[in-house]
Parts: C-alpha cells; structure tokens; sequence
C-alpha cells in the first residue's frame, strides 16, 4: 500500500483557495502515471500467441489509469491549475518509491512474473478496506500513515469545502474530454465540486473497489483484485459466503516472456549496440508522448491523437527491443527506459 | 534558390529505415496461398519480417556550413555547429514506404518531422517534410558484409510549415530564415551503408550526409533547377560506367561561382569506410557543345575549374559534398560555362587526354517531373509538374513528349524459389493494363519559366482489379525533351511512377465475411508486428475489441505518421469501406460479422507477366531492392525491345 505523511491531508485540509489544492492534484496526476511504465513493461514482455488474457487483464488496467491520469488533469485544470507532464521530474526514477510514498514500496521496471505482481503491483493497489477474497493474506497498512484513498478523499472533502467559485476553467477544451476513447460516463467536463467529486470517485472505485465488492463493475474487478486473480490463476467470483479466486482458469505460461534485464538506462548500454539505439529509441518515444500529452492538457487537445499514436509505436518499438540480449550469453534481453530524454542517438 | 545557395548547413549521422519485408515479394499477398512461414525472419529473403516501417534521423548533427561564401566548420564560425537535427518530439516519427510491391524504386519518406536543437535542447526551427520518393539510385559500395544494401541514393523535398524559434543568436541560421520564402526550407540527404543482417549494429541503420538551404517560391521542391552532370549508365542504371554518378549543381547568377551537390556521387569501400580513393578527379566546362558523351577529353578542349577534395578526410562530413568552385579568377570558365557543358574527369595522362567520368547533360538541356509518384483514385485527375532547362536556364517553349512505360516495374521482388511451396503458386501480375485506365497529355509546351504540366486523369472505372490478388494497378510515364539525340537519355531514373487505385462501392451495410476479412488478411499475412502485438486482423474477435485504435488509425489523413495502412497502398473505397464497417453495429452493437462466403470468390484471371523465371539470389543478398533490381535487369536484358538507351 502506499502511504503517504499525514501532514499530506492536514495541508489539504486547510486549502483555503483553490490555487492552494493545485500542487495535490499535480501529485495526483504524477501518482496515476507512475504506475504506467511498470504495468506496461509487464504487459509488453508477455511474448506474442502467449499469455493473451493476462495481457488484455493488464491491458485494462493500464487503460484505466491513463483515465485516471486524464480525470486528474481535467480537475487540476478545472481549479485554474496548469498539469506539469513535460519535464524530466515527472517520471519517477525507477527503481524507487513511487510519487508521494513514504513507505518501503520499490517499483521497478520489470518482466511480468507472479511475484512482482504480489510485490509490487498489487501493493501498489492494495485497498484502504480490502474485502476479504480466499487464499489472500497481506499485511495491514500502519495506521499513521495516510492512504491514496484517504488522499483523494481529503481532496473531494476540501473541493466540497471551498465550492463551486474555485471552478474557473469549466470545459473542454482546455479540459480534455474524449469520446472516442472514453465513454462519457467516465470521463467528462469537470464543472463543480460534485463533478470533480464523482471523478475522483471513479479514480478511487477502479483502483480499489469498495470496502465491500471488490468488483468496480460486474465482471470486471478493481485493479487489486484484477492483479490477484492473474496471480491466484482463476477469475474472481462471488461465492455463497464472499469471494474467491475461483472462476475460470487463467493460464500462465512461463515461457510466453521475455527474460528482461530490470531497470535497464540508456547508460547501460554502449553505443554502436543495437540495444543502445533501441532503449534510446523506446525512451525518446515515451519521453515524446509525455510532452505531446502536455501539449494536449495545455490548451492543444488535438495533440491528444498524436500521444494516442505514439502509445501504439510504443508497443510496437518494444518488439524488437525486448528480443534484444543485453549482451553476449547474458540470456536476458533489453527492456525498456523511461528515462526522459531530448534527443535520440545511441550510434558510433 | 535551394540547398545548393548559401546560407546553407551540412550534417551527418545516421537514419534507421525499419521497413517490413514480408511485402517485398508480391505473391504473399495472394490470401490462400499464404503460411505462418512466410513470417519467419530471413524466410525468402525476408530480413526484417517485424519491421515497423519507421524512418528517423538518429544521432544527426550540423557539421558544417556556408554563410555569404564563407566555410563555417566551427561552433566559433557560428554556433548552429553541433547543433542536432532531430525528428518530432510530440508525435511519432515518420514511415518509409514503397509504392507497391511491384514498384520499390520510388520508396517515399511520409509524416516527417525535422527539427534542429540548440546545445539546451530548444528547437530553433521546425518543419514537416513534404513526402518524397528517392532518386539516383546506383550501387555505390563496393564491398560489404551479408546482407548490406549496397546501393545509395538521395532524398530531396522541402521543409514546410516552418516554425522559427523567436532569437536565433546564429547568423547563418538567421540568414537562412531570412532568404527562405514560403516557411519553407530546401533539403537534400543522401543515405549508403544501409545494413539488412540483424546481428551486426548496423541493422535497419545507414549513413546519412545531407544539407538544408533556402527554399523560394516557384522553384523545383524534387531537384534543382540548374547544371545536371549524368553518369554513363547504358550498360546498367546503377552502376555508371565512370564509377561515379550524378552531379547536380547552380551557377551564381553573376558567374562567380560553381556549386556543385557531390554528395552522391562517389563510391564507399564498405558501409563505414567513407569515400573510395579513385585517384584525383576534376571539373571543367567543355570549350564546345558536343551533340553526343565524350568517354576522354582532350586538355586543350576544355577550361579547368578545379579539383575536387574528396580525399580530404573532413570534406564529406563537412560539406556533405557540396563543393563551391569560385570562378572570379577564371574569366575563360566565365564566359564559357553559359553555353557549354561541365565535366567531370580524371588525370590527365601524358598525351594530354583525360577520362570523362561525368558529363553535363547533352546541349546542356534537361527536363524533370518535380514529384514522379502519384496515387491516384478512380474518377480523379493530377497534374505532373515538369521544369526544363537548358545550361540550368529555364527552357522556354521546348516541347516534351510523354508515353507509357513500365519503367523499372514488374516482377515479383522475391526469388526464384517459395519455402516452403505455395499452393496455389501465385501468378505474377502484369502490370500497365488495361492500358486506358488511365490517361494523360502526350505532349507538353513549356512557357517562359520552363515549367508545363501533364494532366493525369483515372478513368471512371479505374483499372478494375487485373492483378487478381493485388487491388490497383501500377502505370509509368517516360518523359523527355524532342530534339535530341536518338537513344539518349539524360537519366533513366526519371520516369512517373502511378498506382491507380481500384474502384470500390462502399457497400450500405459491409460485413466481416464480405468485405472487411479479406482485406485485413492481406494486411495481417504481410504486417506482422501489427497483427502480432496490436491487434491480430485475422480474427473477427480480436479486431471488435480494437475498434476504438481501428477507427483512430484508418481515419488519419495519408500524410499523418499514424495513417493505417503504413504503406499507403490502399484506395479510398477501401478504407471508406473498412471505416464504415467500424463504424457500425448489429444487433450485438458490434460491427456485422455477416455470413461466410462458401466457396472463395472466383477470382478475375490473372494476366500474369511474361518474361523470364526470376532470378536466383544469393543468401548474401537479400531481398528487398536488390531482388526487385535484380529482376529488372534480367527483364531488360531479356526484353527484344531496344534495350540500352530506352526509357526502362
């Protein structure tokens, strides 16, 4: 669970401006995009013809955060506040704590496996209220620390507190709203605290369910629970007394992915390698639509094709890379960087 | 003005071309035919089956420039030295793209941006590149390890919709704005020492050296309007009987100086040697005006200009081969060089007479089509836009003549042998009919700038689909100036390249089974790494699942770097088709999944080529353009016709 200091929510609390709420919704959004390069990196090391259902699982989950990501920027804009995504500070140096966390929690970029689901993704998703599911056990979150949970809902509370006059920038654009990507019941204009309330709360129910389902959605579990089933090796399901992990199997097959090295740099490798020129190619394209997902949060929403299309070259730029080895006999092939970089090269 | 006019900067580094290779040889696209195996790396010659079709400028630089006449090769010079030339940093980068499988000589650079950064990482210009098709394609390396493509070539378009950093603290960068009209920039690189084996670091990699300079209004955007000096290729097109090949270059209006682009003109050892060592070469202007080549010039028949450093360790990088001559000392090369044709020769030997390696098109006059690939839908007109010129003046009322042709196209681009078997064998198609699918002018007058124009015209019901397997139909166009000599040809590169796209209804109501499954078949046999990992166009269910990144990618204009298809090759009716079918629902909201054809569609009959059996090819070799040439060398060789000094 990622836990943030108490004084987090004490500072919320006492906004007295919406000016003064901006720097938490800036956290907010870089917390939603620091989960992106790991669960994606898992999801692009499942080999092709393999594994497709426990990518389509992730899949779903990375998507849901890039709303997240979306719905965080809407309400930042929304309070008159500007989203920061172009600049190298925004990604979080892997690996390491993920933004705002001071717990022991360390998010690498790594290969799919069981345990770095167990480890990483599903504490990174644990719930405030987890509802107990058979052949789950984890520890408890320490009290005196906060919770992501407890964190937006300070935000809502103090959202509610200071009222409709903090809403400056009330549509779209700036505020980006995209039909063809996102259903409208998902994201939409954020123009008052009860929007921006029913937004964060769609952050919180796809993340972590509710202290009593675990399901954000029939048949489609919050992310905790998404990321236990793949690991229990069955689907979620309601039982007579609770929930199991006992529906349909989901099968995994070791072999289906790629031996990464973790946390790969660019430095890692010397140029004139055809691992050098793709890491540098791969880091370059995310670094691209990091800044053209800026662009679109800051009054270019049309670039928000332009990101979309390099999320797409993103997974096809990992093909080759993760097939790269790092090196003679290592047996473990390149996997990605998402070092944020200006310029590409990577040649003698 | 261009790329060959001062303000002007130089560059070098490298550019990746991850093209795909399944669609190198066109009888995988024959749907039954088609096995898993074709996708296997190196299968057929299939050296790069996961390829992206990305094109990008990796680790390119300003080396060098020129500014009022003056050499800058120091960031002391100007500080636009060392500056790095990027591509675009909010979108992805651009694609590389044949015409079609049975034309690969025109491969055309789409949905490029460039950019160039100061030491902080700011981009001091930006500008799209208009697509273009490479030219002057000849084998330029010499030696190579497996698998290296050694033929070069040289990419000309122009940077548009310019954007400017507010300070320009460089002078040339300055000027350069200053001289340029339109928001537009002229450029030109040239690209050798590509590498197709995957274990080498090379790999999709090549060399890159090139210039960018100022663009004005009304000029040629393909190629400069000025000096043309053209290799002797009668023998093969790209392998010039004086081991160098084509100069282009401008005379200062004043005639002070000569600038001549040698960037693509000289032969590498191998992909990383830089310039072969072919002994001293020279430029001069001819004191007369012959009516034929010369293969060796007397000394006292012409006025030297100047040597040529090539062998300079630093020239190539630092000019990319541009080479200014000034000529306010040589009053005879002044007067001589309106009217009388440059040379490009060897040493002269004891008896006075030297090689002719290069010489400037015959009487000096030489006629271009600025763009030479079209797409063109049924129903549909283009114009061709020519510029012609004599001794690089316009050439004011000459008359051009068009016909048809097959240029380099035809063939199978794969190898002589299938593995495994394709059962069916699929037939190679002919192409160029039905012939009046197309039309257009047979001749053209040029006015006072020396530019005319052809009319393209699709007719009504296009080409229909006479290459069975494969939609449209591929066309050229030979072009060339009356009244010159018969048989010469200044370059026979320069031919129009046309694929005429099929005619389709879209249908009211499209299905999976009738309209959408065979097309994205095709498309998933050729484009592994897009059914692979993004979404798998065999599969009904897999592609209902995608509809949302479908719709984004087959909605983007042509030149978007996103457009789907990545190669470009589908006609409108088609794409209207697919995008309808995404677009609607049946009664489970999903687009119509409709019935199964029983039986496969008795496809039309296939006119397939006659002509020779393909040519064998070593594993070393490849496939790809090697083939693709390989194939229409055997064509010409066998082909009755007059061969040598026609138009391929």
């Amino acid at each position: 669970m990622i836990r943030l200091q108490g004084k987090i929510l004490r500072e919320i609390r006492a906004a007295t401006a919406g000016p003064e709420l901006h720097k938490y919704l800036q956290s907010a959004i870089e917390l939603e995009h620091s989960t992106i390069p790991p669960y994606l990196t898992a999801m692009f090391s499942l080999r092709p013809g393999t594994n497709r259902h426990i990518s389509e699982k992730i899949r779903g989950v990375v998507i849901q955060e890039m709303l997240h990501m979306t719905i965080a920027s809407n309400i930042l804009i929304a309070i008159g506040g500007r989203p920061a995504i172009d600049r190298p500070d925004f990604v979080p140096k892997y690996p390491g704590p993920l933004p705002m966390d001071v717990g022991n929690l360390v998010v690498g970029i790594e290969a799919f496996s069981k345990p770095l689901l167990t480890n990483v993704f599903m504490a990174i998703e644990q719930p405030e209220d987890e509802v107990p599911v058979r052949t789950l056990k984890l520890g408890e979150a320490e009290p005196e620390f906060a919770t992501i949970g407890a964190f937006y809902d300070a935000i809502k509370e103090q959202i509610m507190a200071l009222g409709p006059s903090i809403f400056v920038h009330t549509s779209a654009p700036p505020q980006v709203v995209a039909e063809n990507w996102f259903p409208p019941d998902k994201l939409f204009v954020i123009d008052s605290p009860e929007t921006a309330c029913r937004a964060i709360d769609i952050i919180k129910l796809e993340g972590e369910g509710t202290s009593t389902d675990p399901f954000q959605s029939p048949h489609d579990p919050a992310h905790f629970y998404q990321f236990g089933s793949i690991v229990a090796g069955r689907e979620l399901i309601a039982t007579p007394d609770g929930f199991a992990y006992g529906g349909a199997p989901i099968e995994f097959d070791p072999e289906g992915v790629w031996p990464l090295r973790a946390n790969c740099r660019i430095a890692d490798f010397l140029p004139g390698t055809q691992a050098r020129t793709r890491i540098e190619q791969f880091a370059y394209n995310y670094s691209a639509l990091l800044k053209a997902l800026h662009a679109s949060f800051n009054g270019e929403p049309a670039k928000l094709g332009a990101a979309i299309g390099l999320m797409y070259d993103l997974r096809v730029l990992s093909v080759a890379m993760m097939q790269t080895p790092t090196g003679v006999g290592s047996g473990e092939t390149v996997g990605p960087s998402f070092e944020y970089v200006d310029t590409q090269g990577g040649m003698p | 003005m261009s790329y060959l006019d001062a303000p002007r900067l130089h560059f070098r580094g490298w550019f990746q071309a991850d093209v795909s290779t399944i669609n190198n040889d066109v009888r995988f696209f024959q749907n039954p035919s088609f096995v898993p195996e074709y996708q296997e790396y190196n299968q057929n010659g299939s050296w790069n089956p996961e390829g992206t079709g990305i094109f990008r400028l990796l680790d390119c630089s300003v080396t060098g420039g020129n500014l009022g006449g003056r050499r800058i090769i120091t960031p002391q010079d100007d500080p636009v030295i060392g500056m790095l030339l990027e591509n675009a940093d909010q979108r992805a980068p651009g694609k590389l793209v044949d015409l079609d499988p049975q034309q690969q000589m025109v491969s055309q650079i789409w949905g490029m941006q460039v950019r160039l950064l100061d030491a902080a990482g700011k981009a001091l210009l930006a500008g799209e590149y208009k697509p273009a098709a490479f030219c002057n394609l000849w084998r330029r390396q010499q030696q190579g390890v497996a698998g290296d493509q050694q033929l070069g070539a040289t990419y000309q378009s122009i940077l548009d919709q310019m954007s400017w950093a507010d300070r320009l603290d460089s002078p040339l960068l300055h000027a350069l704005r200053a001289a340029s009209d339109d928001d537009s920039l002229s450029i030109d690189f040239n690209v050798f020492g590509y590498g197709r084996d995957a274990s080498i670091p090379r790999y999709t990699m090549g060399h890159v050296v090139g210039t960018i300079g100022p663009y004005v209004r009304g000029q040629p955007k393909h190629f400069v309007m000025g000096r043309q000096m053209v290799a002797d290729t009668t023998q093969s097109p790209v392998v010039p009987a004086g081991g160098v090949f084509h100069v282009q270059g401008r005379l200062a209006p004043d005639a002070s100086a000569l600038t001549l682009d040698l960037g693509n003109t000289f032969q590498i050892v191998d992909a990383n040697s830089g310039l072969a060592d072919i002994g001293p070469v020279f430029v001069g202007v001819l004191k007369d005006n012959p009516m034929a080549p010369l293969s060796t010039v007397q000394a006292s028949q012409m006025e030297a200009i100047g040597e040529i450093p090539y062998l300079h360790p630093d020239w190539y990088t630092q000019t990319a081969g541009v080479q200014d001559f000034d000529l306010r000392a040589n009053a005879v090369a002044r007067s001589l060089l309106p009217s009388r044709p440059l040379v490009l020769f060897g040493p002269p030997a004891q008896d006075g007479s030297a090689k002719v390696l290069l010489q400037e098109t015959i009487d000096g006059k030489y006629v271009r089509a600025d763009d030479f690939v079209f797409r063109i839908e049924p129903r549909t007109a283009q114009v061709i836009q020519l510029h012609a010129s004599r001794f690089g003046k316009p050439l004011a009322g000459a008359s051009i003549a068009a016909t048809a042709t097959q240029g380099m196209m035809g063939g199978s681009g794969g190898g002589a042998r299938i593995t495994p078997p394709m059962h069916p064998p699929a037939a190679i198609p002919q192409i160029g009919t039905p012939a009046d699918a197309i039309g257009f002018s047979s001749s053209a007058t040029t006015d006072a700038a020396g530019y005319a124009t052809l009319q393209l015209e699709a007719s009504t019901a296009g080409p229909g689909v006479p290459r069975g397997y494969l939609a449209g139909q591929l066309y050229g166009i030979a072009y060339q100036l009356t009244g010159l000599p018969p048989g010469y040809l200044a370059n026979p590169l320069n031919y129009i390249s046309i694929l005429a796209y099929s005619r389709k209804e879209v249908p009211d109501k499209p299905t999976w089974f009738g309209d959408i499954q065979p097309l994205f078949t095709q498309y998933g046999h050729l484009y592994p790494i897009m059914n692979r990992y993004v979404v798998d166009l065999t599969d009904y269910a897999y592609v209902v699942s995608r509809l949302q990144g479908l719709r984004f990618a087959f909605s983007l204009p042509m030149h978007d770097p996103n457009h789907m298809p990545v190669t470009r090759d589908m006609g409108q009716g088609d794409r209207d088709t697919i995008i309808r079918w995404l677009n609607s629902a049946g009664a489970d909201g999903l687009p119509p999944l409709g019935d199964p054809i029983a039986a496969p569609e008795a496809a039309a009959p296939l006119r397939a080529a006659a002509g020779p059996a393909e040519v064998a090819l070593a594993p070393s070799e490849g496939g790809g353009k090697t083939a693709f040439l390989k194939q229409y060398l055997q064509r010409a060789h066998t082909d009755q016709t007059p061969g040598t000094g026609e138009q391929p």
